[in-house]
């Protein structure tokens, strides 16, 4: 029985979810780029409805952070300044959706800095990070993706299919690039670049880099199946009727490898997203002080940041419903897709 | 990652004399030396009289490449090597920052401050037990000369172009002849390990010297004078050494040093993974530890002394690319180059440099602002009254106005500086992607900037490809790096200083000092080499550093603590601003329960 | 027969390409070993100069080349400017160390991801298969790094295993079961985290693969012959879904010299991973060219193993191979 809701329900949530991204900077307190040196590594602020004399409040307000020397909690609250919350308030300039100028925030305070999600080691919101980040790192990670599926798919249909010297060829090329050093490739188009890359030029180059050195892992996968889908019996019995080759991978060999497709796509989401904490150890990444994913989670590598802020663990766990939603997709397409589908399944089906 | 300088040797302190019969050895006993009767006369180190025995696991960034003092160039190969393994005859007391004898137990200096007169300690013997005498000394000497040895020690001993002339007086006595003063000479002898002759000359003969004693040699075809000698190398997990017995150093108990049975070097390669181990207790000491770590460690309390010895001699600075790059220059750095030539250009950017902010969020307040090369750590030799003019934007966009420069408006409606033809001011800094204090250092830098109007992009790049730009291609615009003397002595820093010095970075190798204020920055380093007297030295070293805070060719950002920790039960723990920070006094550490290391 | 002798030609016009690009990227790529000794006062730049010369860097790189080849014939594979000795004894150990981590590993994989991947697809829908999916899908997105932390972490807090290396200082003075036990020890979270990396993606994968035959009629007539659950899963369905598979197993061999590398680096294990990154950041080029040709050979090796078990697992390509 299939269930045709599934695939709805996870493209609205993804939707949602790549909506808040998009729209950033309204639902982002302040400016990403905004330091604070004075509150480095402030744990989440506390957000009470209720005040220290057992009030109610409706309108949802913090306390102000007090310095204690004594103890190793170094923040804590002080009662006597209250800050209230606004809502649909007006704080740093944006351009909404990168092109409309705008100053209206979700929320926002008076005076006083919120950190929803803590601060980092220049005082600058994390939730704010968060969300500016995900619009570089989303990006990329869609983009790239698709060019190692485009590339993989395309190689590994062409080697599966005609086989011969094209399938030897093109599996010896898919093993040298896995093999060779890309590092030193890197380093040296580093060297060719100007020094100063603008967050898009290195963007567009992490998504380049990342995009075409991944294709020969799809490749293979996709020849394996190419081989063994050419070789069935209506494959055979299309042939044997005069159908063109064009027709034969588009009808019967094509569907055949979309379920590996469709696997990897949802696998290599993530893991290019993740590739880019490793490239901007490199001088790759996207440059400070702008916020991705990436470097984001590099601040973990530190061991101290591990072990005395955990707030910094949050955009780790913020990142895992977008991965689970393109899995959860995935697997809702393929059943969507795929003729012979077993009976219903679940989150991620054959993902 | 930042430069380091040869770690030097250790050994002790204090002078005298005392017969002591050799002790009992696995090794086959040495001959007998032809000058009479063996007489030993070891030195006396004053501190807590511990207990012998037990094993010391210290971890080790990296592993050491080589066990050979002439090709080690390295940082782990030269801690291993300099600080445990083998010894030198003048050594440099690396709490007192002092000269004290070594293998040397006396020198004298001549007048004219050109020749040396060593004496060397009576029954010294190498850690295989064969006698070190003034052959030794001279064939080191010899050989860490030869060119086609390229030792990495050799420059050292050149002095105005002309090598350092040795000459043996007899088998305790050796001459040094000093091409030209060199200020204080006998600190040129630190950190030069003796060779044993009798292992070494028949490589040296056949061309192969640079060859042996890789990590791999077998330990009976090692030796050396330090307090340790080699056991076993296991690639890629750790080096064993164990206790010299030959070693020339006693307690004020007349026990025999090291205390130790065996130390252990185990390759760790992060830093973190080093806390670690630390930790866990898998490790006994740890230095080189980052404010934030130290912090970490300091709030567990688990039976572990931590110490901050205080500013070290780490220096870290923002500098501009000043290079004469000629017709080759590509026109968007020769654009910028004419702001960064103008003097007021940099005092504005120091200025606006919030050093204070970098102290706190770089080193957790473990650190010292600097506004010259000479941290607080470096006593002797900081000149205290530097100015230290607070961060000052008033006073910073006043010195950019005087120096033509305006501002105008971005289009995100931010003020943006123009220069006097109008251009907005960007440049790019680079920095060392490996290094997080650098990086975080230049992100703060950035936004300091960005309050008087220039755009800076931050451009982490890795070690050596930085390098390859700002010492080959010369193709930047910034740069934040940082250095670490070696020795608290200003001659350790001469090629920095020096207009014709290769790591004079904001323009190496001048034939003709660019500016006039270089040139006197020049004058003056020869003229402090050539006086002894610390008074007069210090005064012309004083006129360098007021010289370099005038002109800021560099911007000195700060300086970070020396921080280390070892385990409670450990004596004589007692780390120094001077590497190697924890090991320097390797021969005194001891456990206090005599147990040694606890391995899991 | 003749398939052997045409990939192994193959294999080695490939490490020939390999070897001959990496030397071209070490060329391309700024700086070299020596220029580390640029930001030290104490040595000149002629010195500097005078050591590149002693090992041959300022030399036009196809004698560099030739000189590389000569010595690969001599069983050096290259000397490497850091450890001033010979590359090969310096690969042989690191890769030893290597495969103990990644064999160990790789076997543990398999053998949970096949029963558990079966498992999820057999009971597709219900919840053994929703809780694998969701716990395969959370593992997937935690970052590789983060969890390799999280479990040295979790060692240094309770003290249960090493927090790195191989074995302990004092291995050599332990009993043999000692000795065995304390490698096991030093063994259990670098294998852990490699397990829990590569699982998620093995489970997947064979749960769409069987997923992907088990609603085949042939399976459904087998059925309902009676044939029972397991017999069917276990020997028809895994059978017939073997093509990916083995792929997919092709990737297991292939990488393990080179799979884990982050792991090792992390938890300071001996194995080539340390070494390669620390050659490749110092310029150490002959160390690297080895290591590259060394995974390389691994990786035709897996992907050969992987075609011969394609050819041998499904009847369909080796029809196609005899007619060609």
């Amino acid at each position: 029985m299939k269930n045709p809701h599934r695939l709805g329900r996870w493209l609205v949530a993804l939707g949602l979810l790549h909506a808040i991204i998009a729209c950033a900077g309204f639902f982002a307190p302040y400016d990403p780029r905004e330091q604070d040196r004075e509150n480095p590594y402030v744990p989440p602020t506390r957000v009470h409805l209720v005040d220290a004399h057992g009030r109610f409040h409706f309108r949802p307000f913090f306390y102000g952070s007090l310095i204690r020397e004594d103890s190793f909690e170094r923040l804590g609250e002080d009662s006597a300044k209250a800050v209230q919350i606004q809502f649909f308030t007006h704080g740093a300039r944006y351009h909404l959706l990168g092109f409309l100028p705008c100053r209206l925030h979700l929320f926002g305070t008076g005076s006083g800095r919120i950190y929803v999600l803590g601060s980092d080691a220049y005082g600058r919101d994390q939730l704010s990070r968060i969300l500016y980040g995900g619009q570089i790192s989303l990006l990329a990670g869609l983009l790239g993706a698709g060019l190692t599926l485009l590339l993989g798919a395309t190689i590994g249909t062409t080697a599966g299919y005609f086989g011969g010297w094209r399938d030897a060829l093109l599996m010896r090329l898919a093993e040298l690039f896995v093999a060779l050093p890309w590092l030193y490739l890197l380093f040296a188009l580093r060297a060719f670049l100007p020094l100063a890359v603008s967050p898009l030029e290195a963007f567009l180059l992490v998504t380049v880099v990342i995009g075409t050195v991944g294709w020969a892992r799809p490749a293979r996968l996709v020849r394996g199946v190419v081989l063994s889908a050419k070789e069935r019996d209506f494959v055979r019995a299309a042939r044997g009727f005069g159908a063109s080759n064009g027709y034969l991978l588009r009808r019967h060999v094509l569907p055949a490898a979309s379920s590996v497709l469709l696997t990897q796509a949802a696998i290599l989401i993530p893991q290019f997203v993740l590739a880019e904490m490793t490239l901007s150890f490199l001088g790759l990444g996207v440059p400070e002080p702008v916020p991705s994913w990436g470097n984001l989670l590099a601040n973990l590598q530190e061991y101290s940041v591990l072990i005395s802020y955990w707030w910094m663990y949050l955009p780790a766990l913020a990142i895992v419903p977008f991965f689970l939603g393109y899995l959860g997709l995935a697997g809702a397409l393929q059943e969507h897709a795929n003729p012979y589908k077993m009976e219903a399944a679940s989150l991620g089906g054959t993902g | 990652m930042k430069a380091r300088r040869p770690t030097l040797m250790f050994t002790g302190l204090g002078l005298a004399l005392l017969l002591c019969a050799g002790e009992g050895t696995a090794r086959p006993y040495p001959p007998s030396p032809p000058q009479g009767k063996p007489k030993e006369e070891l030195l006396i180190l004053p501190g807590e009289v511990g207990r012998t025995g037990g094993r010391l696991v210290v971890s080790l960034r990296a592993e050491p490449k080589t066990l050979n003092p002439l090709t080690a160039a390295d940082a782990p190969s030269r801690e291993v090597i300099l600080g445990a393994m083998q010894a030198d005859l003048i050594h440099i007391n690396r709490a007192t920052q002092l000269t004290e004898p070594a293998l040397a137990k006396s020198w004298k200096v001549s007048k004219d401050n050109l020749e040396y007169t060593l004496t060397l300690r009576k029954g010294l013997r190498f850690s295989d037990g064969h006698p070190l005498d003034a052959d030794d000394v001279l064939f080191t000497f010899h050989v860490y000369l030869d060119e086609s040895v390229h030792a990495t020690q050799r420059d050292l001993l050149i002095i105005g172009g002309k090598p350092i002339a040795v000459r043996k007086v007899d088998p305790w006595t050796v001459v040094f002849q000093l091409p030209k003063t060199y200020g204080v000479g006998e600190r040129l002898f630190d950190g030069l390990a003796i060779l044993p002759r009798h292992l070494l000359e028949k490589p040296y003969t056949e061309g192969k010297l640079a060859q042996t004693w890789t990590v791999s040699t077998p330990a009976n075809q090692w030796a050396g004078a330090g307090p340790f000698r080699l056991k076993e190398y296991i690639p890629g997990q750790r080096l064993v050494l164990e206790r010299n017995p030959f070693y020339w150093e006693q307690d004020s108990k007349q026990n025999r040093l090291p205390y130790l049975d065996e130390l252990d070097f185990i390759f760790v390669p992060s830093s973190d993974a080093q806390v670690l181990r630390f930790q866990s207790g898998e490790t006994d000491v740890i230095s080189r530890l980052g404010a934030e770590n130290f912090a970490a460690l300091e709030r567990l309390q688990r039976g572990f002394t931590m110490a901050d010895a205080g500013p070290g001699l780490e220096y870290n600075f923002l500098f501009f690319n000043l290079n004469d790059l000629g017709e080759k220059a590509p026109p968007e750095i020769a654009q910028k180059q004419k702001w960064f030539r103008e003097v007021k250009f940099r005092q504005a950017v120091s200025l606006a440099v919030d050093r204070q902010a970098i102290v706190r969020l770089v080193y957790q307040g473990r650190g010292a602002a600097l506004w010259g090369p000479v941290t607080p750590g470096n006593r002797r030799w900081v000149n205290a009254s530097i100015p230290h003019p607070a961060r000052s934007l008033d006073r910073a966009r006043q010195l950019l106005t005087e120096a033509g420069f305006t501002w105008g408006h971005g289009a995100n409606g931010d003020s943006v500086l123009l220069d006097s033809e109008g251009k907005p001011v960007d440049f790019s800094v680079l920095t060392s992607s490996s290094s997080a204090d650098r990086m975080k250092m230049a992100t703060l830098i950035q936004d300091d900037l960005k309050q008087l109007g220039m755009r800076v992009q931050v451009a982490p790049l890795e070690f050596r490809s930085l390098i390859d730009r700002v010492t080959q291609t010369k193709t930047y615009e910034a740069c934040v790096l940082g250095l670490v003397s070696f020795d608290a002595d200003p001659n350790s820093d001469l090629n920095v200083w020096l207009s014709s010095g290769g790591t004079h970075l904001w323009n190496p190798s001048q034939t003709h000092p660019a500016t006039a204020w270089e040139a006197e920055i020049d004058r003056l380093m020869e003229q402090q080499l050539s006086v002894t007297a610390y008074e007069q030295r210090k005064k012309l070293s004083d006129r360098v550093q007021e010289i370099l805070a005038d002109n800021q060719p560099m911007i000195f950002l700060a300086s970070p603590n020396i921080l280390a920790g070892a385990k409670n039960t450990i004596g004589n723990f007692r780390p120094a601003v001077l590497e190697p920070y924890v090991l320097w006094n390797v021969e005194q550490l001891f456990f206090r329960n005599g147990a040694g290391s606890a391995s899991q | 027969m003749r398939y052997t002798f045409r990939r192994m030609i193959q294999a080695a016009i490939l490490l020939f390409g390999a070897s001959v690009l990496t030397f071209l990227f070490s060329a391309l790529a700024p700086g070299n070993y020596f220029d580390e000794m640029r930001l030290n006062p104490q040595i000149s730049p002629e010195t500097i100069i005078s050591l590149r010369g002693q090992y041959h860097l300022d030399r036009p790189l196809p004698v560099r080349y030739v000189q590389w080849v000569n010595s690969l014939i001599h069983g050096e594979m290259g000397f490497s400017f850091a450890y001033n000795s010979p590359v090969g004894p310096l690969l042989w150990v690191r890769a030893r160390n290597t495969l103990i981590l990644t064999l160990t590993a790789t076997l543990i994989a398999w053998a949970i991801a096949l029963p558990l991947g079966i498992w999820s697809a057999a009971t597709a829908g219900r919840w053994p298969d929703r809780v694998l999916s969701w716990a395969t899908a959370s593992f997937l997105v935690l970052p590789d790094l983060l969890l390799a932390l999280c479990l040295l972490i979790l060692a240094v807090r309770s003290g249960w295993f090493p927090t790195g290396g191989l074995v302990s200082t004092g291995f050599e003075t332990l009993l043999p079961f000692g000795k065995f036990r304390d490698i096991v020890m030093h063994l259990t979270l670098p294998v852990t985290a490699l397990v829990l990396s590569s699982l998620p993606i093995l489970i997947r994968h064979v749960r769409a693969a069987i997923g992907e035959v088990l609603g085949a009629p042939f399976l459904r007539a087998a059925e309902g012959h009676g044939i029972p659950r397991r017999r069917l899963l276990y020997r028809y369905a895994l059978r017939a879904a073997a093509n990916p598979l083995i792929s997919l197993f092709g990737f297991s061999i292939g990488a393990l010299l080179s799979g884990s590398f982050l792991v090792e680096v992390v938890m300071s294990w001996p194995g080539l991973g340390p070494l390669m990154l620390e050659a490749i950041l110092a310029r150490d080029l002959y160390v690297v060219i080895g290591g590259v040709l060394l995974s390389t050979l691994f990786l035709v090796g897996g992907n050969f193993i992987a075609d011969m078990m394609l050819y041998w697992a499904d009847p369909r390509i080796r029809t196609e191979a005899a007619t060609q």
